[in-house]
Protein backbone atom coordinates (compact mmCIF):
# COMPACT_ATOMS: atom_id res chain seq x y z
CA UNK A 1 0.00 0.00 0.00
CA UNK A 2 2.39 2.57 1.19
CA UNK A 3 5.01 3.58 -1.28
CA UNK A 4 7.32 4.71 1.46
CA UNK A 5 8.01 2.74 4.59
CA UNK A 6 7.48 4.54 7.87
CA UNK A 7 11.20 4.42 8.48
CA UNK A 8 12.00 6.25 5.28
CA UNK A 9 9.13 8.63 5.79
CA UNK A 10 10.46 9.49 9.24
CA UNK A 11 13.98 9.84 7.89
CA UNK A 12 12.70 12.34 5.36
CA UNK A 13 11.50 14.61 8.14
CA UNK A 14 14.59 13.99 10.21
CA UNK A 15 16.87 15.07 7.39
CA UNK A 16 14.72 18.01 6.47
CA UNK A 17 14.77 19.40 9.99
CA UNK A 18 18.31 18.41 10.89
CA UNK A 19 19.81 21.73 9.82
CA UNK A 20 16.60 23.68 9.60
CA UNK A 21 16.84 27.34 10.41
CA UNK A 22 14.11 29.92 10.73
CA UNK A 23 15.21 33.46 11.40
CA UNK A 24 13.37 34.93 14.35
CA UNK A 25 11.95 38.42 14.30
CA UNK A 26 14.43 41.01 15.50
CA UNK A 27 12.80 42.18 18.67
CA UNK A 28 13.06 38.77 20.31
CA UNK A 29 16.46 39.29 21.91
CA UNK A 30 15.45 42.51 23.61
CA UNK A 31 12.53 40.77 25.28
CA UNK A 32 14.73 37.86 26.32
CA UNK A 33 17.26 40.33 27.66
CA UNK A 34 14.65 42.14 29.71
CA UNK A 35 13.47 38.80 31.11
CA UNK A 36 16.92 37.76 32.29
CA UNK A 37 17.66 41.26 33.65
CA UNK A 38 17.31 40.35 37.35
CA UNK A 39 19.86 37.60 36.94
CA UNK A 40 22.32 39.87 35.27
CA UNK A 41 22.18 42.39 38.07
CA UNK A 42 24.07 40.00 40.31
CA UNK A 43 27.25 41.48 38.95
CA UNK A 44 26.29 45.03 39.81
CA UNK A 45 25.23 44.95 43.48
CA UNK A 46 28.79 45.53 44.73
CA UNK A 47 28.80 48.96 43.12
CA UNK A 48 25.19 49.67 43.93
CA UNK A 49 25.71 48.57 47.48
CA UNK A 50 28.73 50.81 47.86
CA UNK A 51 26.84 53.74 46.39
CA UNK A 52 23.88 53.07 48.64
CA UNK A 53 26.08 52.88 51.73
CA UNK A 54 27.74 56.18 50.85
CA UNK A 55 24.37 57.78 50.29
CA UNK A 56 22.95 56.51 53.56
CA UNK A 57 26.04 57.47 55.52
CA UNK A 58 26.09 60.93 53.98
CA UNK A 59 22.43 61.61 54.61
CA UNK A 60 22.59 60.26 58.15
CA UNK A 61 25.64 62.42 58.77
CA UNK A 62 23.93 65.51 57.46
CA UNK A 63 20.80 64.83 59.46
CA UNK A 64 22.76 64.30 62.65
CA UNK A 65 24.71 67.44 61.97
CA UNK A 66 21.51 69.42 61.60
CA UNK A 67 20.09 68.03 64.79
CA UNK A 68 23.28 68.87 66.57
CA UNK A 69 23.19 72.46 65.46
CA UNK A 70 19.65 72.84 66.71
CA UNK A 71 19.85 70.99 69.98
CA UNK A 72 23.41 71.71 71.07
CA UNK A 73 24.50 75.24 70.37
CA UNK A 74 26.59 75.19 73.60
CA UNK A 75 29.12 72.84 72.20
CA UNK A 76 30.60 75.34 69.79
CA UNK A 77 31.15 77.71 72.70
CA UNK A 78 33.00 75.05 74.61
CA UNK A 79 35.18 74.44 71.64
CA UNK A 80 35.88 78.14 71.37
CA UNK A 81 37.02 78.36 74.94
CA UNK A 82 39.45 75.56 74.53
CA UNK A 83 40.81 76.80 71.30
CA UNK A 84 41.22 80.44 72.28
CA UNK A 85 43.58 79.57 75.11
CA UNK A 86 46.61 78.90 72.95
CA UNK A 87 45.96 82.12 71.10
CA UNK A 88 46.35 84.10 74.32
CA UNK A 89 49.52 82.30 75.21
CA UNK A 90 50.91 82.97 71.82
CA UNK A 91 50.17 86.65 72.16
CA UNK A 92 51.99 86.96 75.45
CA UNK A 93 55.43 86.06 74.21
CA UNK A 94 54.98 88.27 71.20
CA UNK A 95 54.35 91.24 73.45
CA UNK A 96 57.28 90.26 75.60
CA UNK A 97 59.48 90.30 72.55
CA UNK A 98 58.43 93.71 71.43
CA UNK A 99 58.68 95.50 74.78
CA UNK A 100 62.22 94.55 75.81
CA UNK A 101 63.53 95.57 72.42
CA UNK A 102 62.07 98.99 72.77
CA UNK A 103 63.33 99.52 76.32
CA UNK A 104 66.77 98.30 75.48
CA UNK A 105 67.02 100.90 72.81
CA UNK A 106 66.33 103.55 75.41
CA UNK A 107 68.93 102.16 77.72
CA UNK A 108 71.53 102.20 75.03
CA UNK A 109 70.86 105.82 74.31
CA UNK A 110 70.95 106.81 77.96
CA UNK A 111 74.08 105.00 78.96
CA UNK A 112 76.62 106.38 76.48
CA UNK A 113 75.80 109.90 77.60
CA UNK A 114 76.49 108.98 81.19
CA UNK A 115 79.67 107.24 80.21
CA UNK A 116 81.09 110.54 78.98
CA UNK A 117 80.54 111.99 82.39
CA UNK A 118 82.28 109.03 83.93
CA UNK A 119 85.40 109.53 81.92
CA UNK A 120 85.60 113.27 82.44
CA UNK A 121 84.53 113.52 86.12
CA UNK A 122 85.48 112.02 89.45
CA UNK A 123 84.99 108.39 90.35
CA UNK A 124 82.41 109.11 92.98
CA UNK A 125 80.30 110.77 90.38
CA UNK A 126 80.52 107.65 88.42
CA UNK A 127 78.92 105.85 91.32
CA UNK A 128 76.12 108.39 91.30
CA UNK A 129 75.60 108.00 87.67
CA UNK A 130 75.61 104.34 88.25
CA UNK A 131 72.87 104.79 90.80
CA UNK A 132 71.00 107.06 88.44
CA UNK A 133 71.39 104.52 85.76
CA UNK A 134 70.13 101.92 88.16
CA UNK A 135 67.00 103.84 88.80
CA UNK A 136 66.38 104.76 85.21
CA UNK A 137 66.97 101.33 83.89
CA UNK A 138 64.94 99.73 86.60
CA UNK A 139 61.92 101.88 85.86
CA UNK A 140 61.96 101.44 82.13
CA UNK A 141 61.41 97.75 81.47
CA UNK A 142 58.67 96.64 83.76
CA UNK A 143 58.27 93.28 82.28
CA UNK A 144 61.96 92.42 82.07
CA UNK A 145 63.21 90.46 85.04
CA UNK A 146 65.01 92.24 87.83
CA UNK A 147 68.16 90.20 87.61
CA UNK A 148 68.96 91.41 84.17
CA UNK A 149 68.25 94.96 85.22
CA UNK A 150 70.68 94.71 88.08
CA UNK A 151 73.47 93.42 85.94
CA UNK A 152 72.91 96.25 83.57
CA UNK A 153 73.13 98.78 86.34
CA UNK A 154 76.18 97.51 88.18
CA UNK A 155 78.47 97.53 85.23
CA UNK A 156 77.51 100.39 83.06
CA UNK A 157 80.75 100.26 81.04
CA UNK A 158 80.00 96.85 79.78
CA UNK A 159 76.32 97.57 79.44
CA UNK A 160 76.40 97.87 75.71
CA UNK A 161 78.11 94.55 75.35
CA UNK A 162 76.01 92.93 78.02
CA UNK A 163 72.87 94.17 76.52
CA UNK A 164 73.93 92.77 73.21
CA UNK A 165 74.56 89.49 74.94
CA UNK A 166 71.27 89.77 76.69
CA UNK A 167 69.66 90.54 73.42
CA UNK A 168 71.09 87.33 72.22
CA UNK A 169 70.05 85.50 75.36
CA UNK A 170 66.66 87.00 75.82
CA UNK A 171 65.28 85.96 72.49
CA UNK A 172 66.19 82.42 73.41
CA UNK A 173 64.17 82.70 76.56
CA UNK A 174 61.37 84.15 74.57
CA UNK A 175 61.60 81.38 72.10
CA UNK A 176 61.16 78.96 74.93
CA UNK A 177 58.14 80.88 76.09
CA UNK A 178 56.81 80.89 72.60
CA UNK A 179 57.39 77.18 72.35
CA UNK A 180 55.36 76.68 75.47
CA UNK A 181 52.63 78.56 73.70
CA UNK A 182 52.79 76.49 70.58
CA UNK A 183 53.02 73.16 72.34
CA UNK A 184 49.44 73.62 73.39
CA UNK A 185 48.22 73.00 69.85
CA UNK A 186 49.90 69.62 69.41
CA UNK A 187 48.35 68.63 72.71
CA UNK A 188 44.97 69.36 71.27
CA UNK A 189 45.66 67.19 68.27
CA UNK A 190 46.73 64.35 70.49
CA UNK A 191 43.55 64.76 72.46
CA UNK A 192 41.51 64.51 69.33
CA UNK A 193 43.29 61.33 68.36
CA UNK A 194 42.69 59.95 71.78
CA UNK A 195 39.03 60.63 71.33
CA UNK A 196 38.86 58.10 68.56
CA UNK A 197 40.53 55.56 70.81
CA UNK A 198 38.11 56.02 73.62
CA UNK A 199 35.75 53.53 72.06
CA UNK A 200 32.73 53.51 69.84
CA UNK A 201 30.05 55.68 71.28
CA UNK A 202 28.11 56.52 68.17
CA UNK A 203 27.75 55.92 64.46
CA UNK A 204 30.39 58.53 63.66
CA UNK A 205 32.97 56.73 65.79
CA UNK A 206 32.14 53.44 64.12
CA UNK A 207 32.51 54.87 60.65
CA UNK A 208 35.70 56.70 61.60
CA UNK A 209 37.13 53.47 62.96
CA UNK A 210 36.32 51.55 59.81
CA UNK A 211 37.48 54.32 57.52
CA UNK A 212 40.73 54.74 59.47
CA UNK A 213 41.53 51.11 58.95
CA UNK A 214 40.61 51.08 55.30
CA UNK A 215 41.80 54.53 54.24
CA UNK A 216 45.30 55.45 55.31
CA UNK A 217 45.30 58.87 53.67
CA UNK A 218 45.47 62.02 55.70
CA UNK A 219 42.17 63.20 54.32
CA UNK A 220 39.92 60.25 54.84
CA UNK A 221 37.29 59.08 52.44
CA UNK A 222 34.74 60.12 54.99
CA UNK A 223 35.25 61.41 58.48
CA UNK A 224 33.00 62.34 61.37
CA UNK A 225 33.66 64.75 64.14
CA UNK A 226 32.63 62.87 67.22
CA UNK A 227 31.78 64.29 70.57
CA UNK A 228 30.47 62.89 73.81
CA UNK A 229 27.17 61.63 72.56
CA UNK A 230 26.81 62.83 69.07
CA UNK A 231 28.67 62.99 65.81
CA UNK A 232 28.61 65.06 62.69
CA UNK A 233 30.00 64.74 59.24
CA UNK A 234 33.31 66.50 59.24
CA UNK A 235 34.87 65.76 55.89
CA UNK A 236 34.46 63.77 52.73
CA UNK A 237 37.23 62.99 50.31
CA UNK A 238 36.20 61.10 47.23
CA UNK A 239 39.02 61.76 44.81
CA UNK A 240 38.35 65.14 43.23
CA UNK A 241 35.31 65.72 45.40
CA UNK A 242 36.24 67.05 48.82
CA UNK A 243 34.15 68.86 51.30
CA UNK A 244 34.45 70.12 54.83
CA UNK A 245 38.11 69.66 55.57
CA UNK A 246 38.56 70.03 59.29
CA UNK A 247 39.34 73.48 60.61
CA UNK A 248 41.28 73.09 63.80
CA UNK A 249 41.82 76.76 64.59
CA UNK A 250 38.36 78.05 64.18
CA UNK A 251 37.80 81.34 66.05
CA UNK B 1 26.37 36.99 13.47
CA UNK B 2 29.71 37.91 12.02
CA UNK B 3 30.98 38.97 15.43
CA UNK B 4 29.94 35.64 16.87
CA UNK B 5 32.17 33.83 14.44
CA UNK B 6 35.22 34.83 16.43
CA UNK B 7 33.92 32.78 19.36
CA UNK B 8 33.45 29.04 19.45
CA UNK B 9 30.24 27.77 20.95
CA UNK B 10 32.24 26.72 24.01
CA UNK B 11 33.59 30.25 24.43
CA UNK B 12 30.01 31.45 24.35
CA UNK B 13 28.98 28.76 26.79
CA UNK B 14 31.68 29.84 29.25
CA UNK B 15 30.70 33.48 28.81
CA UNK B 16 27.06 32.71 29.41
CA UNK B 17 28.00 30.69 32.45
CA UNK B 18 29.73 33.78 33.83
CA UNK B 19 26.59 35.78 33.13
CA UNK B 20 28.24 37.86 30.44
CA UNK B 21 25.43 39.70 28.73
CA UNK B 22 27.30 40.14 25.48
CA UNK B 23 28.11 36.45 25.28
CA UNK B 24 24.49 35.63 25.97
CA UNK B 25 23.45 37.81 23.09
CA UNK B 26 26.05 36.24 20.81
CA UNK B 27 24.93 32.76 21.78
CA UNK B 28 21.36 33.72 21.08
CA UNK B 29 22.25 35.21 17.72
CA UNK B 30 24.31 32.21 16.77
CA UNK B 31 21.74 29.58 17.69
CA UNK B 32 18.34 31.28 17.54
CA UNK B 33 17.52 30.37 13.93
CA UNK B 34 18.13 26.68 14.52
CA UNK B 35 16.20 26.76 17.76
CA UNK B 36 13.28 28.59 16.25
CA UNK B 37 13.07 25.83 13.64
CA UNK B 38 12.79 23.35 16.51
CA UNK B 39 10.13 25.41 18.25
CA UNK B 40 8.21 25.85 15.02
CA UNK B 41 7.76 22.08 14.73
CA UNK B 42 6.06 22.01 18.08
CA UNK B 43 3.99 25.12 17.60
CA UNK B 44 0.90 25.90 15.63
CA UNK B 45 2.33 29.02 14.16
CA UNK B 46 5.31 31.33 14.23
CA UNK B 47 3.93 33.48 17.03
CA UNK B 48 3.58 30.53 19.35
CA UNK B 49 7.01 29.25 18.31
CA UNK B 50 8.68 32.55 19.14
CA UNK B 51 7.03 32.60 22.55
CA UNK B 52 8.47 29.17 23.22
CA UNK B 53 11.84 30.26 21.86
CA UNK B 54 11.92 33.19 24.25
CA UNK B 55 11.02 31.07 27.25
CA UNK B 56 13.56 28.50 26.11
CA UNK B 57 16.44 30.97 26.02
CA UNK B 58 15.55 32.36 29.41
CA UNK B 59 15.78 28.80 30.71
CA UNK B 60 19.06 28.27 28.87
CA UNK B 61 20.64 31.28 30.60
CA UNK B 62 19.17 30.37 33.96
CA UNK B 63 20.09 26.70 33.85
CA UNK B 64 23.39 26.98 32.02
CA UNK B 65 25.27 25.85 35.13
CA UNK B 66 23.42 22.56 34.91
CA UNK B 67 25.10 21.82 31.58
CA UNK B 68 27.78 19.29 32.47
CA UNK B 69 29.50 19.22 29.13
CA UNK B 70 28.31 15.78 28.14
CA UNK B 71 27.00 16.01 24.60
CA UNK B 72 27.24 19.11 22.49
CA UNK B 73 26.21 22.43 23.94
CA UNK B 74 23.95 23.02 20.97
CA UNK B 75 22.31 19.68 21.62
CA UNK B 76 21.72 20.73 25.20
CA UNK B 77 20.13 24.01 24.12
CA UNK B 78 17.96 22.05 21.69
CA UNK B 79 16.79 19.78 24.49
CA UNK B 80 15.94 22.79 26.61
CA UNK B 81 13.87 24.14 23.72
CA UNK B 82 12.05 20.84 23.20
CA UNK B 83 11.34 20.55 26.91
CA UNK B 84 10.07 24.11 26.96
CA UNK B 85 7.82 23.37 24.01
CA UNK B 86 6.44 20.23 25.67
CA UNK B 87 5.97 22.09 28.93
CA UNK B 88 4.12 24.84 27.11
CA UNK B 89 1.94 22.26 25.40
CA UNK B 90 1.13 20.57 28.69
CA UNK B 91 0.36 23.86 30.37
CA UNK B 92 -2.04 24.95 27.71
CA UNK B 93 -3.15 21.41 27.22
CA UNK B 94 -5.76 22.21 24.75
CA UNK B 95 -8.12 19.31 24.38
CA UNK B 96 -6.45 16.80 22.15
CA UNK B 97 -8.67 17.61 19.26
CA UNK B 98 -8.02 14.30 17.69
CA UNK B 99 -10.13 14.95 14.73
CA UNK B 100 -10.73 11.67 13.11
CA UNK B 101 -10.62 12.13 9.47
CA UNK B 102 -13.71 10.61 8.06
CA UNK B 103 -12.65 10.58 4.52
CA UNK B 104 -10.47 7.55 4.37
CA UNK B 105 -8.21 8.61 1.66
CA UNK B 106 -6.97 5.86 -0.48
CA UNK B 107 -3.24 5.87 -0.14
CA UNK B 108 -1.59 6.75 -3.40
CA UNK B 109 -0.39 3.52 -4.88
CA UNK B 110 2.64 5.02 -6.44
CA UNK B 111 5.30 6.73 -4.45
CA UNK B 112 6.46 10.11 -5.50
CA UNK B 113 9.68 11.88 -4.79
CA UNK B 114 9.24 13.11 -1.26
CA UNK B 115 12.81 14.30 -1.26
CA UNK B 116 11.75 17.17 -3.43
CA UNK B 117 9.82 18.58 -0.53
CA UNK B 118 11.42 21.42 1.20
CA UNK B 119 11.72 21.85 4.90
CA UNK B 120 9.19 24.67 4.83
CA UNK B 121 6.61 22.45 3.19
CA UNK B 122 7.11 19.79 5.82
CA UNK B 123 6.92 22.43 8.52
CA UNK B 124 3.59 23.57 7.17
CA UNK B 125 2.07 20.12 7.27
CA UNK B 126 3.42 19.41 10.71
CA UNK B 127 1.95 22.62 12.03
CA UNK B 128 -1.38 21.64 10.58
CA UNK B 129 -1.46 18.51 12.74
CA UNK B 130 -3.55 18.47 15.84
CA UNK B 131 -1.43 19.34 18.88
CA UNK B 132 -1.30 15.82 20.28
CA UNK B 133 -0.29 14.29 17.00
CA UNK B 134 2.30 16.92 16.45
CA UNK B 135 3.83 16.33 19.85
CA UNK B 136 4.09 12.61 19.45
CA UNK B 137 5.36 12.82 15.89
CA UNK B 138 8.05 15.37 16.75
CA UNK B 139 9.16 13.59 19.89
CA UNK B 140 9.31 10.18 18.32
CA UNK B 141 10.48 10.88 14.80
CA UNK B 142 12.71 13.92 15.13
CA UNK B 143 13.85 13.86 18.74
CA UNK B 144 14.02 10.10 19.04
CA UNK B 145 12.02 9.62 22.24
CA UNK B 146 10.68 6.13 22.86
CA UNK B 147 6.94 5.59 23.17
CA UNK B 148 7.49 4.94 26.85
CA UNK B 149 9.19 8.27 27.33
CA UNK B 150 6.51 10.05 25.31
CA UNK B 151 3.79 8.36 27.34
CA UNK B 152 5.43 9.45 30.60
CA UNK B 153 6.12 12.95 29.43
CA UNK B 154 2.72 13.67 27.99
CA UNK B 155 0.79 11.69 30.54
CA UNK B 156 -0.77 9.32 28.05
CA UNK B 157 -0.57 5.57 27.57
CA UNK B 158 2.09 3.99 25.38
CA UNK B 159 -0.64 2.65 23.17
CA UNK B 160 -2.05 6.10 22.70
CA UNK B 161 1.39 7.32 21.77
CA UNK B 162 1.77 4.60 19.17
CA UNK B 163 -1.64 5.12 17.65
CA UNK B 164 -1.22 8.88 17.57
CA UNK B 165 2.09 8.51 15.82
CA UNK B 166 0.50 6.25 13.27
CA UNK B 167 -2.34 8.69 12.72
CA UNK B 168 0.09 11.54 12.43
CA UNK B 169 2.05 9.79 9.72
CA UNK B 170 -1.09 9.04 7.76
CA UNK B 171 -2.30 12.63 7.98
CA UNK B 172 1.07 13.96 6.97
CA UNK B 173 1.19 11.76 3.91
CA UNK B 174 -2.25 12.87 2.90
CA UNK B 175 -1.44 16.48 3.44
CA UNK B 176 1.78 16.26 1.49
CA UNK B 177 0.06 14.68 -1.44
CA UNK B 178 -2.80 17.11 -1.25
CA UNK B 179 -0.34 19.92 -1.12
CA UNK B 180 -0.07 21.48 -4.51
CA UNK B 181 -1.60 18.29 -5.77
CA UNK B 182 1.62 17.23 -7.41
CA UNK B 183 1.45 13.69 -6.16
CA UNK B 184 -1.16 12.68 -8.67
CA UNK B 185 -0.07 15.29 -11.16
CA UNK B 186 3.29 13.65 -11.55
CA UNK B 187 2.50 9.99 -11.30
CA UNK B 188 -1.04 9.57 -12.37
CA UNK B 189 -1.18 12.20 -14.99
Amino acid sequence: MQSIQDKDFDQLFKDAFADAEVAPSRDLWSSIESEIEPKKTRKLPVYWLAAAVILVVATVGILINREQNITKPDKSLVVNKVETKPVLKENQPKEAIKEPVKTEGKVIKVLPIERKSVTSLVKTKIKHTQKEAKQKVATAPEIVKQETVITKAEEPKKDVLKEKIQEAIQPKEEVIIARNGTTVIPDEVINENEQSNKGIRNVGDLINLVVNKVDKRKDKFIQFRTDDDDSSLSSINIGPFKIGKRNKNRP
Amino acid sequence: MKLAQTYTINDLMEGCRAGDRKMQELLYKQTASKMLAVCMRYAKDRMEAEDVLQMGYIKVFQKIKEYRGDGSFEGWIRRVMVNTAIESYRKNLRSLNVVEIDEAYEQPSTGFDFSQLGMQDLMKVIQKLADGYRMVFNMYVIEGYSHKEIAETLGISEGASKSQLSRARTILREEIIKMEGFGYAIYTG
